[in-house]
């Protein structure tokens, strides 16, 4: 039979072989991802220092991510692409672009395939484990669009019970994630940014979340039909990434040639081009980083002027003289040192007044006390980690905000708990009165944990400490500064939640050259990254003490779970699929032998045109393409389904005819001589002997609809090799993972045959 | 015959009396004529045999007669009904009522040898699966194979398959039992068991046509033997007449050969 795609019992002739070659590669499995599970444990060595000149390297991209990489006529093009080159002749090096997709570029990295990843990559702790940064190259943040006639989606909170897109791997996939258990929405991930804004164009997710300059590049050219709706969140800034401990010197490299091609104006050049008006101060980008190449800014000490070389401190002190109340002690903002007056707010308001030639005299006068100085013109502005309220707006005029504030979780160092929701049923310490009370008694009805409240900051983090709550929640900027600073023996596992902006305020209508001067000394400070060098005095965590179980049974433990649900899915969408395919199949199978021509022409119309084209052109056929033209969305599973039922459908249409066909045609006649319709002939005496003969055929086909189910995965579909991605994506651990997957499947085919052919032997003797 | 299948055999009903009555049947496969234009009548309890050499249409002519064959043109009653023109159920009512024996037997593997015989009784709900299982044993009992009901057609010999077969044909309680070379797939020695159980059926006055290439036998079962060739009926008659003193050339040379 010409459709057999195995040979018939094909199980039962490598009965012993397969089960020898699961033992095997289960034994390989567990050696395997052991060994590397070490082998990533272990330090990698540092790669020699070599040069980069006359080499070529290897640099990993996107498919499409305009403006950062795109192809126009052919060519390939883009923010990251023009740079890279540029970088490149200016530091005499070549390099040859590889587009592999945002996903694939990072396996690539790290799988030492290509040399750098260069692709709009954020630059974020969890891939620093993994991923060694050049100098920021372009700051970003999320931005929300949701469809260009949608009224009824205005904010987050509008999300409640909907899903919403975003392109696997990007940081906003991860930001949508922790916004939707916050919300309440379900993100769907898809592998290319077009299917992510396209899920959102037909109906099927409510809302994307993408990097702005994405965003705003799509509309603004008219390619992308949707609008954004809120504002950027969550900064974060792209970097080229080597893989961990390697390409040291490449990476030195595109450091320095970013800093001589913003200085000489090239890279300023490039983003105008791409961006018009919008473009970003090139000498700006990373707080300054990017234009010092590899020069390091030191933080200097508490209290002391900082050090920069675009940042002068010495500017004549022509603006006067102007008093600053403050509060006593807010640590890390305000608090003495020796006898002097340090922190954040300190530091800062000197910088700002040695760049901007004015003098100032500090008065700790205690935070309500500074705030009635102000209010009575004993003091011309306060500085106190104070909170730009609408109430505070009405009394004082503020400046641009300089810190972002919020509420961040800490657990004991060696807790495992990672999210809001790992919360659930433990007890939460929190301090009475403190905005991380607050928060954590809203969030605890949500979750359902419990809040235990103390008066004292240190018995808080003890009860943390000891095991005895499972996490504590303090603002961002104080949690920090007591785990830098070696007091709180935690670990922060959450971004802060957006929160209250702190501000320097002056009386209403008064002092407007003193808020001037401030916010203009503020942007210097932030461009040339001398606020960052303030703030790392007082908040920077060192990260080098953190270990993560790097083992295999660590990282088997972590991803299970996701990845069993995964299989759920894959096995409901099977069972749905084979079912309705095997409908298809009869039906159309038994079209196909009729003496009708037109039911004939219609089976082999269907069967052709479904055999003839790509499984996963059918599936973006039904999932985007006819929501697109009928205005009524498909969910992944139903669109999915449909496809998978349809595709299998078609070859079991022809195993059926086939099966049917090798019957003896004698079996009908001597049926239809004892007077049997012809339907009853069918099912009675063809149809069996007809099962038996498909039997292998049909499991053949069974198994290869499972194994199409993981198509599905580019529609959003959350089933195994989907949950296999996300885990990829945020572990990296490609190799186990792929490999843990691929047992996964393994098994449940091996299943599903042990299955079929006992049924087979069972009904088909 | 027992008490039991007079009751169960319909009587025959057509105009003339005459179970099987052929008008000018041609049958054409493509371009290529293989009857051209029989007429055959076959009364009510008579035996015919239909010989001939291979390739004269005899099979075809056989399979027309329940419409195993598209009719070309012409007419074919039987039991009444003109099947060349007959459709959906009528046919299917027609075909109830006359058996047919193929030469490779046709029984259904997948069945046991007494779900073989039981099968259109209890699919057409003629009879109840009780009765129709009752009456499988009867009917295996009468080819002499009651303690092989339970078996499958695959542990039987050729003989037995072929009696099964008959007992199958048989289920309907037909007016009409139709044999299509029935013993020509057998060994030799299994040919005697199954003519043994068409000569009862004969002597029971069943009408049937036998196409077939035993001449004795044809000889002795037979009323009348039909000698077709070239798709045409060349001469009928007692089969004494045919066999020992054919009229037409075209016996005279098959039968020189054969005898």
């Amino acid at each position: 039979m010409t459709l057999l795609r195995h040979p018939a019992n094909w199980w039962r002739e490598n009965r012993l072989p397969l089960l020898a070659s699961l033992t095997t590669l289960l034994i390989l499995l567990f050696t395997v991802g052991g060994a590397v599970g070490i082998a990533n444990a272990a330090t990698k060595p540092a790669a020699a220092d070599d040069g980069v000149k006359g080499k070529t390297f290897t640099i990993a991209t996107d498919t499409t991510w305009a403006p950062f990489e795109f192809q126009r006529d052919g060519e390939l093009r883009g923010i990251d692409i023009d740079l890279i080159k540029a970088v490149a002749e200016d530091q005499g090096f070549d390099v040859k672009v590889d587009v592999l997709g945002f996903d694939g570029a990072l396996a690539a990295v790290t799988a030492g395939q290509a040399d750098a990843v260069m692709a709009g990559m954020s630059i974020t702790k969890e891939r620093q484990k993994t991923f060694d940064f050049s100098n920021p190259y372009f700051d970003s943040g999320i931005q929300m669009a949701v469809g260009k006639n949608d009224a009824a989606i205005k904010g987050y909170e509008d999300l409640k019970d909907k899903t919403v897109s975003a392109k696997t791997g990007t940081e906003g996939y991860t930001f949508a994630e922790n916004l939707g258990k916050q919300y309440g929405f379900t993100v769907t991930g898809f592998q290319d940014a077009a299917d992510a804004y396209n899920d959102v164009t037909t109906g099927n997710s409510a809302a994307v979340f993408d990097d702005y300059p994405i965003l705003a590049y799509g509309i603004a050219t008219g390619n992308v039909d949707l609008k954004t709706v809120t504002p950027q969140e969550k900064a974060s800034s792209y970097g080229m990434g080597v893989k961990k401990g390697a390409n040291e010197a490449l990476r030195k490299a595109f450091n320095e040639g970013l800093k001589n091609l913003i200085a000489d104006g090239t890279y300023q050049k490039i983003l105008d081009d791409y961006l018009g008006e919008n473009a970003p101060k090139a000498a700006a980008i990373g707080e300054g980083k990017a234009a010092l190449g590899n020069d390091k800014l030191d933080p200097g000490k508490p209290g002391e002027l900082p050090k920069n070389p675009g940042f002068a401190t010495d500017t004549a002190q022509t603006h006067g003289e102007f008093t600053i109340a403050t509060d006593t002690t807010f640590a890390p903002f305000i608090y003495q040192l020796d006898g002097k007056n340090v922190g954040i707010d300190m530091d800062l308001m000197r910088a700002i007044a040695a760049n901007q030639g004015f003098k100032v005299d500090i008065k700790p006068l205690g935070f309500d006390a500074a705030l009635a100085a102000v209010s009575a013109g004993q003091a011309d502005g306060v500085i106190a980690g104070m909170s730009i309220t609408d109430e505070r707006k009405l009394a004082f005029d503020f400046s641009n905000p300089y810190f972002q504030s919020g509420v961040q979780m800490a657990v004991a160092k060696d807790s495992d708990i990672t999210s809001y929701k790992d919360l659930k049923d433990k007890k939460v310490a929190v301090k009475t009165g403190t905005v991380g009370y607050d928060f954590a008694k809203e969030l605890g009805k949500k979750i359902g944990f419990k809040v235990n409240a103390f008066q004292d900051s240190a018995d808080m983090y003890n009860d943390v400490a000891t095991g005895n709550s499972a996490a504590t929640f303090e603002d961002a900027p104080v949690l920090q500064f007591g785990i830098s600073s070696g007091n709180v023996p935690l670990k922060i596992v959450t971004d802060p939640e957006p929160g209250a902006d702190y501000g320097f305020a002056v009386l209403k209508g008064k002092n407007a050259e003193l808020l001037k001067m401030f916010n203009d000394g503020l942007q210097n400070a932030k461009d040339t990254g001398v606020y960052q060098q303030i703030v790392d005095r007082y908040l920077a965590i060192d990260d080098e003490g953190a270990t993560s179980d790097n083992s295999f049974l660590a990282l088997l433990k972590t991803s299970i779970g996701p990845l069993s649900q995964g299989l759920l899915l894959t096995l409901l969408a099977t069972a749905l699929s084979i079912l309705f395919a095997m409908v298809l199949g009869i039906l159309f199978g038994i079209l196909k032998l009729s003496t009708n021509p037109f039911l004939r022409f219609l089976a082999s119309a269907y069967v052709n045109i479904f055999r003839g084209t790509p499984v996963l052109v059918q599936a973006f056929f039904f999932y985007f393409g006819v929501p697109a033209v009928t205005g009524q969305p498909l969910d992944a599973l139903t669109a999915g389904v449909i496809t998978l039922s349809l595709n299998a459908g078609a070859y079991i249409t022809e195993i059926v005819r086939g099966g049917v066909q090798s019957v003896d045609p004698g079996q009908m006649e001597a049926s239809r001589s004892l007077g049997l319709g012809w339907g009853a002939s069918m099912r009675r005496v063809v149809m069996p002997q007809a099962f038996k003969i498909m039997t292998p055929n049909l499991i053949n086909q069974f198994i290869i609809t499972l194994k199409d189910t993981s198509l599905l995965s580019v529609l959003g579909f959350a089933e195994l090799t989907y949950q296999g991605r996300i885990v990829i994506a945020s572990t990296f651990r490609s190799f186990e993972i792929w490999i843990i997957v691929g047992a996964m499947y393994f098994i449940v085919i091996w299943l599903l045959t042990v299955l079929s052919n006992w049924v087979d032997r069972k009904f088909n003797k | 015959m027992t008490n039991n299948e007079q009751t169960f055999t319909r009587p025959v009903t057509t105009a003339s009396g005459n179970p099987i009555e052929v008008r000018g049947l041609h049958k054409s496969f493509g371009k290529n004529e293989v009857l051209t234009g029989i007429d055959l009548t076959v009364a009510n309890g008579e035996v015919v045999a239909v010989i001939g050499p291979s390739g004269s249409g005899k099979s075809t002519l056989l399979r027309c007669l329940n419409r195993l064959e598209e009719v070309t043109s012409g007419e074919v009653l039987i039991l009444g009904e003109n099947i060349a023109t007959a459709k959906g159920k009528s046919l299917d009512a027609v075909r109830q009522r006359v058996g047919m024996v193929f030469q490779h037997f046709n029984l259904f593997p997948h069945m046991t040898a007494l779900e073989n015989v039981a099968l259109a009784p209890v699919e057409l709900k003629m009879l109840s699966k009780a009765e129709a299982r009752k009456r499988g044993i009867e009917l295996l009992t009468r080819v002499g194979l009651a303690e092989k009901a339970d078996a499958r057609p695959a542990s039987l010999s050729g003989g037995q398959k072929q009696r099964v077969a008959i007992a199958r044909a048989l289920a309907m309680s037909p007016g009409i039992m139709l044999f299509d070379e029935a013993t020509s797939a057998l060994d030799p020695e299994m040919v005697g068991e199954v003519l043994q159980v068409i000569r009862d059926l004969a002597a029971s006055g069943m009408t049937m046509v036998l196409v077939t290439h035993e001449m004795g036998f044809a000889r002795e079962v037979a009323d009348r033997v039909v000698f077709m060739a070239d798709g045409k009926v060349v001469e009928s008659g007692p089969p004494a007449e045919i066999f020992d003193s054919p009229k037409e050339p075209r016996t005279q040379d098959f039968l020189s050969k054969v005898l």
